[in-house]
């Protein structure tokens, strides 16, 4: 029996076996014979959340435009088909093909969260691949990306090569090396010397980590004669009108998180709130052109079919030209019966008009994240809105035939009271009133409103990377009074999580190459779908700690002085050190920053030859 | 105007599920950039209908997705956009252009027949039980519905049989209310033969239906 015969043998006795299948349209197949270079990618959690990703779908087509090139994709199987892999002795596979991902040429990894973690080691260990990078003598390069890979230190001793930043350039360097090194012949390390030349390429091999008594850093350093750039210097794409971007999506059989086109119209944010890592890392902001878009999505309509376009973006309200293209888009389509979305749209410049547009063919529920309760705390996180631009939308919303509001909030940000918490409850009570207000004739019955709560996790290349997180106890007391507020108000759904797995996040954000240990225990332990519920294990984690003497508290719950070296102070990711120090300071004093659309602020990201515009 | 196409379900696709088939159908249509007609109301969808559903896991060459135009097209033309749209694994094998007034193909189905490739070690003891089937009045077996398992006779619901090398040609009946499914045949046959039931391969190679003269005829030639 060949390799697919024994993959599809198993089918019949695991859940939604299209996750396997492959061979969807617009899924890419080519001879391997004519390829000089193999690429599998993969996603390190399950197909329906992978397929949902923009960033692989770009590098997928930008890697399949060449012809010297082949890459497939690759998802993490749920723990069902891994365990009837493993009984069979069926090695992870890539889905195009159905190749042993032992036998591609690179193997990209994207992380896009610390708690699929785990889910790498246990795909690394499927595919037949010593984990740790130094232990593996053939077989794929392991290269991470995607904004987990601006601290990929807890990952250092399995990964091969980290690439920072923008991966549309990038890629293609690496796999022009690649190609390179094959044909000279040369060792292993040879092509990490080489590739480690490469803008955005981090090789933490390397490199060397001393630590002070205390645990603390005390120095990250290019081993001598390795040729390693002492600072890391993340790529970066100058225009994105001009940048690559898939003219076909593949289109999954089954049900995947968002089954759609996505259109991403711009990279990057300006606002500066200063929990968000998305906003920092992506500067500066790149907008595609309005024509560009508006080409894009006529491609894309006529190769997918898909009745809905996602507008993508960190804060699409900001896109300059966002009425026109919203109101050209949505005449353009609405013929052809497919529907323009918004998603993350932020309250303050929710244009009453795009919500007039894109209610023309959708109404779903009013997302707003108005992140913290009392101003006072916006401020501390520089969300640049006001109770007055919430209830303003809110407003504008229920008029327009809204009647489902979801609120979402962070618990435990820095300088937080309990007066900040009780904060969420007389938003949500406010929220409440401005839809009574609307006289009843004119809005739309059944109102619901969902307040969502997480636990804020402090993120490395943020002003809060200093930051100690909540301890477990105050959040969970935190929790329980905001519940028993909001049991209050009538129509008010509260959702919220236990702050296990948000502690763990924690950890790996800021971790250090101890961590590696730590998190190969963990994994050896059982832990993988760290990120899912129902196969999170806390009791496992804490002793996959304990035995490796990691204290997790010293990574999650330490405030970092001043003049600590942090684990990534070797990695540039645009928004300089200093930056983010003033940044952290001024959120003490409870001082905001203007969006840097306003003036340049001097976040750093201008020392770029790719972005000496900005700001000027 | 309506075109009735008829395509196959390659192995490789086979783990499809008729719901998501018909999903996919909706976006596949979108991009034969063909005049699909769409049914009024709130809530517009494209005016379609299959076959019969193929059960997970079997291959076909006889499915048919029956689409309302709203201008007539050639059929050629229609082809070729159907072609265009639709991947490898699910290639398009006939189309014909009919009348409105056409009944629905869900209509007409009446039977199908089947290749079945049957391998383990059973495989030949069942295939040994077909005379015996075949040479038997009435064949008890037990039948899932909606409302739990019923009893009923399924030998006359076994048009014809046919041994072939590894496994077996069947013309079922496929009609509402009386539906004979190649599984439930090989369980059946397994069980006359007093043995579990071999491994099968489940390939449907038409779907058929009635000319007025009553004789089974091939769904797209009526």
């Amino acid at each position: 029996m060949t390799l697919s015969d024994r993959i599809e043998a198993l089918f019949m006795s695991v859940q939604k076996p299209a996750r396997y299948m492959g061979g969807e349209f617009n899924s890419v197949m080519k001879n391997p014979e004519e390829v000089d270079v193999r690429f599998a990618f993969l996603f390190p959690d399950t197909y329906e959340v992978g397929m949902s990703h923009l960033g692989m779908k770009i590098l997928y087509h930008t890697i399949n435009r060449r012809a010297d090139a082949w890459c497939e994709r690759v998802f993490s199987p749920w723990v069902d088909m891994a365990q009837l892999m493993r009984e069979n002795e069926i090695p992870l596979f890539s889905l195009e093909s159905r190749t042993p991902v032992a036998e591609f040429d690179l193997l990209g990894v994207t992380l896009q969260y610390e708690m699929s973690f785990t889910n790498i080691l246990d795909a690394l260990d499927m595919a037949g691949l010593p984990l740790r990078a130094a232990d593996r003598r053939e077989g794929p390069f392991v290269i991470v990306g995607g904004p987990c890979a601006f601290n990929p230190e807890p990952l250092a001793p399995f990964v091969d090569l980290v690439a920072i930043g923008d991966g549309e350039e990038e890629t293609h360097q690496v796999i022009d090396c690649y190609k390179a090194w094959k044909q000279s012949g040369a060792p292993r390390e040879a092509f990490l010397r080489e590739a480690a030349k490469i803008r955005g390429i981090y090789v933490p091999s390397l490199y060397d980590v001393e630590y002070h008594e205390d645990g603390t850093v005390a120095s990250v350093s290019p081993k001598p004669g390795s040729g390693a750039p002492e600072v890391v210097y993340k790529a970066m794409v100058s225009d994105l009108t001009s940048a690559d971007y898939p003219e076909k999506l593949i289109v999954p059989y089954n049900e995947v998180v968002h089954n759609r086109i996505m259109l991403e119209i711009f990279r990057g944010c300006t606002r500066g709130c200063r929990f968000c890592q998305a906003g920092m890392i992506y500067r500066p902001v790149r907008e595609r052109s309005m024509e560009k878009l508006l080409e894009m999505a006529e491609k894309l309509v006529n190769a997918t079919g898909y009745d809905e376009i996602s507008l993508m973006s960190l804060s699409s309200g900001d896109y300059s030209c966002l009425p026109e293209l919203a109101h050209r888009m949505v005449e353009k389509y609405a013929q052809r019966r497919v529907k323009i979305s918004l998603p993350s749209q932020r309250i303050d410049n929710v244009l009453t008009d795009t919500l007039k547009e894109t209610q023309r063919v959708r109404k779903t529920a009013l997302t707003l994240a108005p992140e913290a309760g009392t101003q006072r705390l916006r401020d501390v996180i520089n969300k640049g809105v006001t109770e007055n631009d919430l209830m303003r939308s809110v407003s504008d919303a229920f008029e327009q035939g809204w009647s489902a509001v979801k609120l979402y909030f962070m618990l435990g940000l820095p300088t937080e009271t309990d007066e900040d918490v009780l904060g969420i409850a007389d938003l949500a009570e406010k929220v409440r009133r401005c839809y009574f207000a609307v006289p009843k004739e004119r809005r739309a019955p059944g109102l619901r409103i969902t307040v969502s709560a997480s636990v804020f996790v402090p993120k490395n290349f943020t002003p809060f990377q200093w930051a100690a997180q909540l301890d477990q106890e105050s959040v969970i007391r935190r929790q329980q009074m905001l519940k028993e507020a909001l049991r209050r108000i009538k129509g008010v759904d509260f959702k919220y999580h236990a702050p296990d797995v948000s502690y763990i996040e924690a950890v790996f954000a800021r971790g250090d190459r101890r961590l590696a240990d730590a998190l190969e225990a963990a994994y050896r332990a059982g832990c993988r779908f760290d990120g899912w519920s129902d196969q999170f294990r806390y009791d496992l984690w804490l002793k996959a700690f304990e035995e490796t003497g990691v204290n997790p508290d010293f990574y999650a719950c330490r405030e970092r002085p001043a003049d600590e070296l942090l684990p990534w102070d070797h990695l540039d990711c645009g928004v300089t050190k200093a930056f983010l120090r003033r940044e952290w300071e001024k959120a003490q004093r409870e001082e905001c920053t203007h969006d840097c659309r306003k003036g340049c602020v001097g976040c750093g990201v201008n020392r770029y030859e790719e972005a000496k515009a900005c700001g000027r | 105007m309506r075109a009735m196409i008829r395509f196959g379900k390659q192995p490789r696709l086979r783990f499809i599920s008729h719901l998501d088939l018909q999903r996919f159908f909706q976006r596949a249509l979108n991009r034969t950039g063909l005049p699909i007609a769409y049914s009024q109301g709130f809530n517009p969808h494209p005016i379609l209908s299959f076959g019969s559903a193929l059960a997970l896991g079997w291959t076909s060459e006889y499915e048919i997705i029956d689409v309302k135009l709203s201008v007539p097209m050639g059929r050629k033309r229609t082809e070729e956009a159907m072609r265009a749209a639709l991947p490898v694994d699910l290639p398009v094998l006939e189309v014909r252009l009919v009348d409105d007034r056409h009944p629905a193909p869900m209509a007409m189905v009446r039977a199908s027949d089947y290749t079945i490739e049957l391998s383990g070690e059973t495989a030949q003891a069942t295939l040994d039980a077909v005379e015996t089937f075949l040479a038997r009045e009435q064949v008890p077996a037990m039948r899932k519905t909606k409302s739990g398992e019923r009893e009923v006779d399924i030998r006359p619901m076994a048009i014809a049989l046919q041994r072939t090398e590894n496994g077996l040609d069947a013309r079922l009946k496929l009609t509402e209310k009386d539906t004979l499914k190649p599984d439930l045949l090989i369980r059946s046959l397994a069980e006359l033969a007093g043995v579990e039931p071999p491994e099968a391969k489940i390939h449907r190679r038409c779907l058929l239906g009635e000319d007025e003269s009553g004789a089974l005829k091939p769904l797209m030639e009526l």
